[in-house]
């Protein structure tokens, strides 16, 4: 009668997985039909995040490269929408330059930077919003300057004119553009790139042993990300329809990886709490507070550090944990046997201490 | 030609204030392993609290001598609470704690101070000399001139005090300084105290050119981990010349390089640093870290 296993048992059963997905899918549908217009902003925002912190999720918690620059890539993603639009671009082909420019920007900026040791990639990245904002200020003829650009798209066509709302539709394409974007993520971390991935973040020595090239797949988790964040600048200026440099602030990028952090680094479904929190808990202590929102989301984070350190998506994992921790303490123990036997560590197997000691000198 | 001579020490005088805080970094890493993110913030708060004093109406060399153990309390609280239960963990997530206190840090200070920049004086006056026809402001050259002693200070402390030597045994092998019955625990406080007193003093420095408010330092604090990374993050003295470095070539930069002007100088750092990076990863100044499997 343990409550934790019959969870676990609940959340593997295919018809319970099947059946969630399509309550999930419905209400998703549905919502932005009953809401009022600000909440089908938020909703739609959440999306745009999503697939921003999707990219970043990759290359940090699958790939384990620390990156600070993923605010860069959602601006140069805006910034090309914007400037399609305004020459009247088809949408289609404005949609493929916002995902293969900062692509292909990513992957020039990985090349040099993942020959880096350890976190000196992480201060490369940073590098990027800070450069960025006063590029995007100069480039005025295409970027607006400070003030930033305007735009008037992806309007409500005409054959769904009385059925949607301009913020509806939006809604939609977002909506579907991220569920691709998730889709194509879940399968690339579940197979042999995703399994490369973690193999580098792990252990570079044995991922050279393997064949695995440790630079090859941190250009590749790098560009993958850009390309996430190049997405997700097409996305924002879709719900937002303006950008300006504000966008590409290097505080975007810190908060990102805070939410990333606080969702579930190395989880897709972890994104996706990383994105409700991101647009919602700024928006709840603005109500409270505006000189609060740092404080709270700075307090929030090193909680989740300390107490929940895979994040929100590891919450019921982590109760599981406490309690049976407490039980063993105060408790007689179980009467049966538990049903696996007690990790034990491999002979072979080096401790996670020293293995961390390693990767801290950039191995 | 004075003209160059003036962007030359104005250069130096900047670079001396990224110095200040890259030593803060290369100290906490030295000692830690870590790249402290929340260098800046600590150096924000502490500069606040020399503001805050300094309004109350305590003489200037007071209220700087107040932030000064304000710091140094602030940065051994800080890594004994927050950042001891990860230092030995994955240093990723170390990282992403420091990140929190960036973001915790800038929001107190800007919860109990408000985001209004806020004026500070300096210790040094505006006042400019006239040396040949170059005309140098005592304000750069007596941040120079603190950011020297400190070097030497610091050396001294180093080199010359059983502290120092205990200091760089923990840095050397923590395990080991353990074993010989050092102090390891409180010899980490005083690290990342002594760093965060660098941190006020870049804070203190520079408050009167920028104005003190909860960003002050997020620009100074880029400069300084790119001058820490351009030193090779374990040199104290790579990093101070590496900020030196690039506080002056920044500054002719933007000075005789019309397509870089003002607003992109900050671009030329790291440049500088991603080239030399590609040529040399460990750094300027840096050992090569050899890693056995």
């Amino acid at each position: 009668m343990n409550p934790n296993t019959t969870w676990q048992k609940l959340t593997r059963n295919l018809w319970v997985r099947i059946a969630f997905g399509v309550a999930v899918g419905v209400v998703l549908i549905v919502l932005p039909l009953t809401q009022s217009k600000s909440i089908n902003l938020q909703l739609s925002m959440m999306a745009v995040f999503a697939v921003a912190i999707l990219g970043l999720n990759i290359v940090m918690g699958y790939a384990g490269q620390v990156s600070l620059g993923q605010s860069a890539f959602l601006g140069l993603g805006a910034y090309i929408a914007a400037y399609g639009v305004a020459e009247g671009w088809p949408i289609p082909v404005i949609f493929i330059l916002c995902a293969v420019v900062p692509a292909i920007i990513g992957l020039l900026v990985a090349l040099a930077a993942a020959r880096l040791r350890g976190l000196a990639l992480a201060m490369v990245t940073i590098a990027l919003p800070i450069i960025g904002i006063p590029l995007a200020k100069r480039l005025r003829e295409y970027t607006g300057g400070a003030q930033g650009t305007t735009v008037s798209w992806l309007k409500a066509p005409d054959w769904v004119d009385g059925i949607l709302e301009n913020d509806q539709w939006r809604y939609y394409v977002v909506l579907l553009i991220a569920v691709v974007m998730f889709l194509l993520a879940r399968n690339l971390v579940n197979g042999r790139i995703g399994r490369a991935f973690r193999i580098v973040k792990e252990n570079e020595a044995v991922a050279i042993a393997m064949g695995i090239s440790p630079y090859r797949y941190k250009v590749l988790a790098f560009t993958i990300a850009s390309l996430y964040g190049g997405v997700a600048g097409f996305m924002y200026l879709g719900i937002v329809q303006y950008t300006s440099p504000e966008t590409l602030s290097f505080h975007t990028s810190i908060n990102l990886v805070a939410a990333m952090v606080i969702g579930g680094a190395g989880s897709i479904l972890g994104t996706i709490f990383a994105a409700i929190y991101f647009v919602l808990v700024p928006r709840l202590a603005n109500e409270i507070d505006p000189s609060l929102t740092a404080l709270i989301s700075g307090t929030v984070l090193l909680a989740v550090l300390f107490l929940v350190p895979g994040g929100i998506v590891s919450v019921p994992r982590r109760i599981g944990q406490v309690v049976r921790a407490v039980r063993r303490r105060i408790g007689p123990p179980p009467p049966t046997n538990p049903p696996y036997p007690p990790a034990s560590v491999a002979p072979g197997a080096e401790s996670t201490e020293k293995k961390n000691e390693r990767k801290r000198q950039g191995q | 030609m004075a003209y160059f001579i003036q962007l030359i020490i104005e250069g130096l005088a900047t670079g001396s204030i990224y110095g200040a805080l890259a030593l803060a970094i290369v100290l906490v890493n030295r000692a830690t392993g870590l790249i402290n993110f929340a260098q800046g913030g600590m150096a924000v708060l502490s500069t606040f609290i020399a503001y805050a004093l300094f309004n109350a109406g305590a003489p200037l060399a007071v209220a700087v001598l107040g932030a000064v153990v304000f710091a140094f309390v602030l940065g051994a609280v800080l890594e004994r609470v927050i950042v001891r239960p990860f230092e030995r963990g994955d240093p990723d997530t170390a990282v992403v704690v420091t990140i929190g206190l960036f973001v915790l840090l800038g929001g107190l200070a800007a919860f109990l101070f408000g985001y209004e920049p806020q004026q500070f004086p300096s210790f040094f006056g505006a006042e400019a000399l006239d040396l040949g026809g170059v005309f140098v402001s005592v304000r750069s050259l007596g941040t120079i001139v603190v950011l020297i002693v400190v070097v030497v200070l610091l050396q001294l402390l180093f080199r010359a005090t059983k502290v120092g030597l205990a200091m760089r045994a923990v840095a050397d092998n923590p395990q080991s300084a353990s074993l010989s019955g050092l102090p390891v625990s409180r010899l980490l406080m005083f690290g990342w105290g002594l760093a965060s007193v660098l941190g006020a003093i870049a804070g203190v420095l520079v408050a009167p050119q920028l104005f003190v408010s909860p960003g002050m330092l997020d620009f100074v604090l880029v400069y300084a981990l790119a001058a820490a990374i351009l030193g090779g993050l374990d040199s104290p003295l790579g990093a101070v010349v590496a900020a030196w470095f690039i506080g002056v070539v920044e500054n002719l930069a933007a000075a005789y390089i019309d397509v870089i002007g003002n607003d992109l100088k900050i671009a030329v750092p790291f440049l500088i640093m991603i080239v030399v990076l590609i040529v040399r990863p460990q750094g300027l100044f840096g050992r090569k870290v050899v890693v056995r499997v």
